[in-house]
């Protein structure tokens, strides 16, 4: 099959997802999705939207609301040489399939050398309102389990690059895709090299001078719009954004800290135990001698999500929240 | 003990039908009693072996299949090169069935003019039953390489096609893995199906549930055999379910639903060639319920057979499937007593063989660094 890249200029996030599906499905017959109501009504987002018609149903599967169920089935058939997709209606939802993702997925390769190529797509991340079940950002459940990769792809070039390499990576991905971009980002897609493996990402997406910014997934968006404020205050921001954050690659942050002397991490994910925590210890680690000051963390207070949008916004680190956190930090 | 006869239940609610149990003796299958019993003997000596092993200390954890031989070896006799075998913790009578020519390893053992149930996969049966203890014992040999505890491993031979999934320890998390192998096998037009073990407090877990339900809507060529020996580590069915017996469920799932005697490989593997065969055509899973006996503690070592009433416990060793066997191999004219103790003594001096081979087996390396990832 011919391995055929979609190259269109101004792409949203969410068609981004799409073409990758529909490329990668045409490129390998052993590509099947699976997911509720993605068949005919083509997903809650309508990603899959005409997938039934090109694919068949053999290759486009409702499945019955059993997230468990759908996991495992879909690591059995991965062991056996199917590629199977499944998305996720909302990323939330994973918790009741979590036993067959920690520890039988993530676990098969290194118990068995057998490989799990399999994909589980997340809609996740805030923003809309949608309450504590429709909103989290639980990407530290996964990068705490061993032998999964994890992604959480900014802009729809990453997305659609980042998920055909998930679905050829022979290994278990959690595919993180934030909600809230689907129909606000856009970017190029340039038939960029497509990988066949998830591998370590940490791309400078701003050149600085004073300060290292960490972020993903919708994070990015407003630390970059947090970058051009303080540039306007003559603070130079460096915005490192990682759309693979397992394996993580750790050079690039650790050479713009050399730089900098100051990081700065901001997820929406909660604070304790978030990835935040875990990239602050890291560079403890291996740079804490180069830092003019404490590794600051800007995230989400250890809450559920409200559904009231004005408590939800309260809780999310806005533009002037990151601006904020970056001037305290500076400050020390 | 609470064990109905052979008894089917049907999805459409009609009355259990008698399943053609013990006809062994009119359809001349001497034979495959024969066949059944020296894979069931095999076992039944591998078993042993590790408990004895065990009880001397030169084993950590052992779980034993004894009484659930005949089960097992009949369930594995019903597959074929090409299908998928998802085991439990009490199936080594499955595994040494799917894996091993017996007669290669003792010839002899049957008459030159038999015809087997089942042919063997080919390849190697001495190789893979020897790395097969180096796994019982982890060593470096072993099938995880002494990662992963006795049965917790995968071993997978394309070139003969074998394909076995092993278990994780939660109990009922490999019935959907398994109807997921079967759902590869459908999106391959295959005829191949996936067999999978689980004990009877399984079907307790929302895999039970969610596993067969998916299978049953996808017409998934699976088969999930419960061997149900009425406690689950120290917990009687009383305290498990509250229906007369697990096969009926099968009815909720819209798949036929067997009730059979675990202790009679003839009706086991009748019951389990039937599933095999309406898998195969596309007519999707069924759901086998084989009652056997609690004959040893959840692992050796523990007291949890203590909780198993006098009487019920001598009704299970009463009826062990090892002796059952026997007696109709002797009863039926078919061989000796003399040529049992023949056949026993030789499994037992295979056994013991492999297992000292494996034990003088290095160790795994201690710094051996395993990728958690595929490359």
């Amino acid at each position: 099959m011919p391995n055929e890249m979609t190259i269109e200029e101004n792409v949203l996030y969410i068609e981004a997802l799409s073409h990758a599906l529909r490329d990668e499905m045409r490129h390998d017959p052993s590509v099947m999705l699976m997911g509720q109501d993605i068949a005919g009504h083509g997903g809650a987002f309508k990603i899959t939207k005409g997938f039934l018609d090109e694919f068949g149903p053999q290759r486009v599967r409702n499945t019955p609301i059993a997230e468990s169920g759908t996991i495992g089935i879909a690591t059995g058939a991965a062991i056996l040489g199917q590629r199977p997709v499944i998305e996720m209606q909302f990323a939330d939802f994973i918790s009741c399939g979590f036993n067959q993702l920690v520890n039988v997925a993530a676990k098969m390769y290194w118990r068995t050398e057998c490989a799990v190529p399999l994909v589980i797509r997340m809609p996740g991340g805030g923003g809309m309102g949608a309450g504590a079940f429709h909103s989290q950002n639980v990407e530290s459940w996964f990068l705490h389990s061993p032998g999964l990769k994890v992604v959480a792809p900014a802009f729809s070039d990453d997305a659609y690059r980042l998920l055909r390499s998930a679905i050829k990576d022979p290994n278990p991905v959690i595919y993180f895709e934030h909600k809230f971009l689907y129909r606000r980002e856009r970017t190029d897609l340039k038939g960029t090299e497509i990988k066949d493996r998830v591998v370590g990402e940490a791309n400078v997406r701003r050149s600085g001078k004073d300060l290292t910014s960490i972020s993903w997934g919708w994070m990015t968006h407003r630390v970059l719009e947090a970058a051009e404020i303080m540039a306007a205050e003559g603070v130079e921001i460096e915005v490192i954004d990682l759309p693979v954050l397992s394996p993580l690659d750790l050079d690039p942050i650790l050479q713009s800290i050399e730089k900098t002397e100051h990081v700065a991490i901001t997820h929406e994910a909660t604070r304790t135990c978030g990835f935040g925590a875990e990239l602050a210890a890291r560079i403890s680690d291996e740079a804490i001698w180069n830092l003019d000051g404490p590794v600051t963390r800007i995230t989400y207070p250890d809450s559920p999500s409200p559904f009231n949008k004005k408590l939800e916004a309260d809780r999310i680190p806005s533009v002037d929240v990151i601006c904020d956190g970056w001037r305290q930090a500076l400050q020390s | 003990m609470d064990q109905p006869a052979n008894s089917s239940t049907s999805n459409t609610g009609a009355p259990p039908e008698v399943s053609p149990a013990a006809a062994w003796l009119d359809t001349g299958s001497d034979h495959a009693l024969r066949e059944m019993h020296a894979y069931m003997r095999l076992t039944r000596e591998w078993d042993l072996r590790y408990e004895k092993m065990f009880k001397t200390g030169a084993l950590s954890k052992w779980y034993s299949s004894v009484g659930n031989e005949a089960a097992t070896v009949a369930a594995a006799s019903a597959i074929e090169k090409g299908d998928a075998l998802v085991s439990l913790h009490r199936d080594a009578g499955a595994i040494l069935r799917h894996y091993v020519d017996i007669e290669s390893l003792i010839p002899e053992i049957f008459p030159s003019n038999m015809n087997l149930i089942r042919q063997p996969l080919g390849g190697d049966s001495r190789e893979r039953l020897f790395r097969l203890a180096c796994q019982m014992l982890g060593r470096q040999h072993g099938y995880s390489a002494g990662h992963e505890r006795s049965y917790h491993y995968n071993h997978m031979e394309p070139e003969h096609g074998l394909i076995h999934i092993g278990m994780i320890s939660h109990l009922g998390s490999m019935i959907p893995v398994a109807a997921g192998a079967a759902l590869s096998f459908q999106q391959q037009k295959s005829d191949r199906v996936a067999i999978n073990f689980i004990g009877e407090g399984a079907t307790s877990t929302g895999d039970f549930h969610e596993g067969l339900n998916i299978a049953s809507v996808w017409k998934l060529p699976f088969i999930l055999i419960i061997e149900n020996n009425h406690w689950a580590f120290s917990t009687p069915t009383s305290q498990q379910y509250a229906c007369d017996n697990l096969a009926s469920r099968a009815i909720g799932y819209g798949m036929p639903g067997v009730e059979v005697d675990g202790n009679d490989p003839i009706a086991m593997h009748q019951v389990m060639q039937e599933a095999v065969q309406r898998a195969r055509s596309g007519e999707g899973p069924t759901l086998v319920e084989a009652h056997v006996g609690r004959h040893r503690g959840h692992s050796e070592g523990d007291d949890s057979l203590d909780q198993v009433p006098g009487d019920e416990l001598k009704g299970y060793l009463e009826n062990d499937p090892m002796d059952l066997i026997e007696t109709r191999l002797v009863n039926g004219g078919i061989v000796s007593r003399a040529w049992l103790e023949e056949i026993r003594e030789k499994c037992a001096a295979l056994i013991m063989e492999v297992v000292d081979e494996a034990m003088s087996m290095p160790e795994p390396e201690p710094n051996s660094d395993r990728s958690i990832h595929a490359e």
